[in-house]
């Protein structure tokens, strides 16, 4: 406690006498003869306590008593009086004078007016202190306030770097995109470089360092000197990447790739600086086990039987298997149905279409054209790929090819569409078998020989009509063995054309005959070649038939020849085909013509003149015509051929 | 005034021979070779009986029935199916359904049970 009092009177009794009861009673006692002295000497020591006298000469214990209050307002000032000079004591009182004692000067009274004084002094320097504490307490509080904000500016800055996150998963060549899945460490340091947050893979692996210096998990031999990957940030205010290895918390070293982004407040010195350490074993080992899983997939995929292939909403492939790229001439990017059906446009009955806008897995049969020209049937499935959002982008679709099982059933619908119909043509047979033995029995009873002739003419008609079926049937129980004959080329044409010609002509269809041919021979099975051509040529008068286009529709029947290979052609300007046409126009059962086609027609003709070792070929535009070509040889040799072994 | 027939089929040989087989036991006979023809034929010939074949190029048998059934006039006249398909579903009120081959004897029987 601060004991210093000056006492200021102008007689030297007074100073001496009472100076010595203050210094008894434990003061520093100051003394002043007048007011000025007292001034100077209050103005170097600064006492707490001043005692004056009020009538003094010159200055005057009022004005001395304003001037300190006014100087240092935390002066306790008693004024000294003389009797009758209460008026001024009382006035001294206005002016903040703490007490007064009047002369002679008790001692009690004096104790009392400085107790008084030391009081207020106490209470004052409580109060300062409690205001004093209430503002380190704002500022402490303050302080933590503004730490929070930082932090969260801190935390904002990580998510807002999980963007360049990317970027480094980048750097450890990984397809590794998302920020969760990395195996990195992240920590905040100050400027002081002590840690200020981690993130919770950091306090996993490496421990708790919040607090510690940012140096402390890189590995003990960096050396003295090492200027570590933040402490460089915060020096040079730039971002770095740099190889290390870490300490973990278990011990074991852990080598990384240290990224640092410094993060600069308004002013743009850097406040914090972000160290991020992604864990390159971890990668590698996630790498490589995400490889083996791919590695699986991928084997699985290519090794299915079936074709795989994904495509995105315009029917792109954009994967595809080994066995779809083996059988089918795949370029990624190309559309579905140019690969699988050479069609320019997708088909009507697109099971991923349809997955594409319900989800759900779809099933479909198509015949499909492989590179080799074959004709595959495949039934589909469909599965939709969705993004993690739940979207479908992509649909995978399987194909299992089924050739060999609808060849099967093929020949066994054939044979069962046989059965019946051959079961109906022959009860219609032998009922008009019957008609013609009711006639002559009857003709014969009753001596009639018209209706015996009658019933006659009816059994032959029956009979050629039996020939036929014969026929027919034959050509589907089995391959049969083609009969020779020798045949003059031009005869035969013309005969296959006066076969078809009335049938064309009622339709309004101009028919050209244009036979440039040597006179030559050739050998053939007369009949079913004559049957294929005019099954072609009655497919080239239903094309003209069903165009609606305006123009005048014409078919040209030409041949051309020697006796060592005949080609026809039947040229129709009709409706054409388009390339799905084209190419199933041979398969049993298919049929461009509704119900009206059987699908028999050209599947005959087709294997007819394959039976001759000839070939059809077919070019055909639509809106445009068609144009069938049929090469014969001279002569054939009667084997069975598989129809497989085709060349074309 | 002898009963007539009408018969429809599009096999001439069997026309005839069903033209035979009426005939000879005493039946006036007239014949369509499909069902459209056959529509005009009842509504001028009038017969008392049809003689009906389901399998016909165009219109089937079953076709000619269902129009005839809405011709006041002529929708009580009798029919038999005379066909090589199973049929006896598609016209469901045919006094008899005879397959091909029929025997001539047992298909006079059904007639001249129910024309007389």
């Amino acid at each position: 406690m601060n004991k210093k009092l000056l006492l200021v009177d102008d007689e030297e009794g007074i100073r001496k006498v009472l100076g010595i009861a203050l210094s008894d009673a434990g003061y520093t006692v100051f003394l002043a003869k007048n007011a000025e002295e007292a001034l100077e000497i209050f103005r170097k020591e600064t006492p707490p306590i001043v005692l004056t006298d009020i009538k003094m000469p010159g200055m005057d214990g009022i004005e001395l008593l304003q001037k300190i209050k006014r100087e240092n307002p935390d002066t306790e000032v008693i004024m000294i009086s003389g009797h009758g000079d209460m008026d001024l004591a009382i006035k001294s009182l206005k002016y903040q004078a703490i007490d007064f004692v009047t002369k002679p000067i008790n001692d009690d009274v004096l104790e009392i007016a400085l107790n008084r004084a030391h009081e207020k002094i106490r209470m004052r320097e409580q109060l300062r202190e409690y205001t004093e504490n209430l503002e380190t307490l704002v500022s402490e509080k303050s302080a933590k306030l503004i730490e929070v904000e930082r932090q969260v500016a801190v935390g904002q800055a990580v998510e807002g770097l999980s963007s360049a996150m990317r970027d480094i998963a980048g750097d450890l060549e990984g397809g590794l995109t998302y920020f969760n899945e990395m195996p990195c460490f992240v920590s905040v340091h100050n400027p002081k470089l002590k840690i200020i947050a981690v993130n919770p893979l950091y306090k996993e692996r490496l421990g708790d360092k919040v607090g510690h210096n940012s140096w402390d998990v890189y590995s003990a031999n960096t050396g003295v000197g090492f200027t570590c990957p933040a402490e460089k940030t915060f020096k040079t205010g730039k971002g770095l990447r740099t190889k290390a290895i870490l300490k973990t918390a278990d011990g074991d070293k852990a080598p990384v790739i240290v990224h640092t982004a410094p993060i600069r407040n308004q002013d743009g010195t850097v406040e914090l600086v972000v160290e991020i350490s992604a864990d390159i074993t971890e990668v590698k080992r996630l790498r490589e086990e995400l490889n083996r899983t791919q590695q699986r997939y991928q084997q699985l995929f290519d090794e299915v039987p079936c074709y795989i292939s994904v495509q995105d909403r315009q029917f792109q492939l954009t994967a595809t298997n080994r066995r779809f790229k083996e059988d089918f001439d795949v370029q990624i990017g190309a559309f579905c149905h140019e690969v699988y059906k050479h069609r320019d446009a997708p088909c009507p009955n697109c099971p991923v279409a349809r997955t594409f806008e319900d989800g759900q897995s779809h099933q479909a049969e198509m015949v499909v054209t492989a590179k080799t020209g074959e004709q595959y049937n495949v039934l589909i499935w469909t599965a939709p790929l969705k993004n993690p959002a739940g979207e479908i982008t992509h649909v995978m679709e399987m194909s299992t090819n089924i050739t060999e099982i609808r060849k099967l059933q093929d020949n066994l619908s054939s044979l069962g569409l046989k059965i019946s119909s051959i079961s109906h043509g022959i009860k219609g047979l032998l009922t008009g078998l019957d008609g013609g033995m009711y006639l002559m029995e009857t003709g014969f009873a009753k001596a009639k020989p018209e209706r015996v002739h009658a019933g006659w003419e009816d059994v032959k008609t029956i009979v050629s009509r039996i020939r036929k079926l014969v026929h027919d049937i034959l050509f589907f129980a089995k391959e049969r063995e083609l009969k020779r004959d020798r045949v003059h080329i031009l005869n035969f044409a013309e005969d296959v054309a006066s076969t078809v010609e009335p049938k064309i002509k009622a339709d309004g269809i101009e028919f050209v005959r244009d036979f440039d041919t040597l006179p030559a021979e050739i050998e053939i099975d007369a009949g079913v070649v004559r049957l294929a051509l005019i099954n072609i040529l009655e497919n080239a008068l239903d094309a003209c038939a069903e165009d609606d286009a305006p123009k005048r529709h014409k078919i040209v029947f030409s041949v051309k020849g020697d006796d060592q290979q005949v080609k026809f052609e039947i040229k129709d300007n009709g409706i054409g085909m388009d390339r799905e046409t084209r190419e199933n126009l041979f398969t049993l059962f298919f049929s461009s013509k509704g119900n009206k086609g059987t699908g028999l027609g050209l599947f005959i003709a087709d294997k007819i003149i394959d039976q001759h070792g000839g070939k059809i070929t077919v070019q055909s535009t639509p809106g445009q015509g068609s144009n069938f070509k049929i090469t014969i040889p001279g002569s054939f040799q009667n084997t069975t051929r598989n129809p497989k072994e085709k060349t074309e | 005034m002898p009963k007539k027939i009408l018969i429809i089929d599009d096999d001439p040989v069997v026309v005839k021979y069903l033209m035979a087989v009426f005939s000879d036991n005493g039946y006036a006979t007239c014949s369509a070779s499909s069902s459209m023809e056959g529509l005009d034929v009842v509504k001028t010939e009038k017969p008392d009986l049809i003689c009906l074949d389901l399998q016909m190029p165009g219109e089937w048998g079953p076709r000619f029935y269902r129009k005839l059934r809405k011709d006041k006039e002529l929708k009580d006249t009798p029919i038999i199916v005379v066909s090589g398909i199973d049929g006896d579903h598609a016209i469901k009120d045919a006094v008899a359904f005879v397959k091909k081959p029929f025997d001539p004897e047992k298909l006079i029987g059904i007639v001249k049970n129910t024309i007389g």
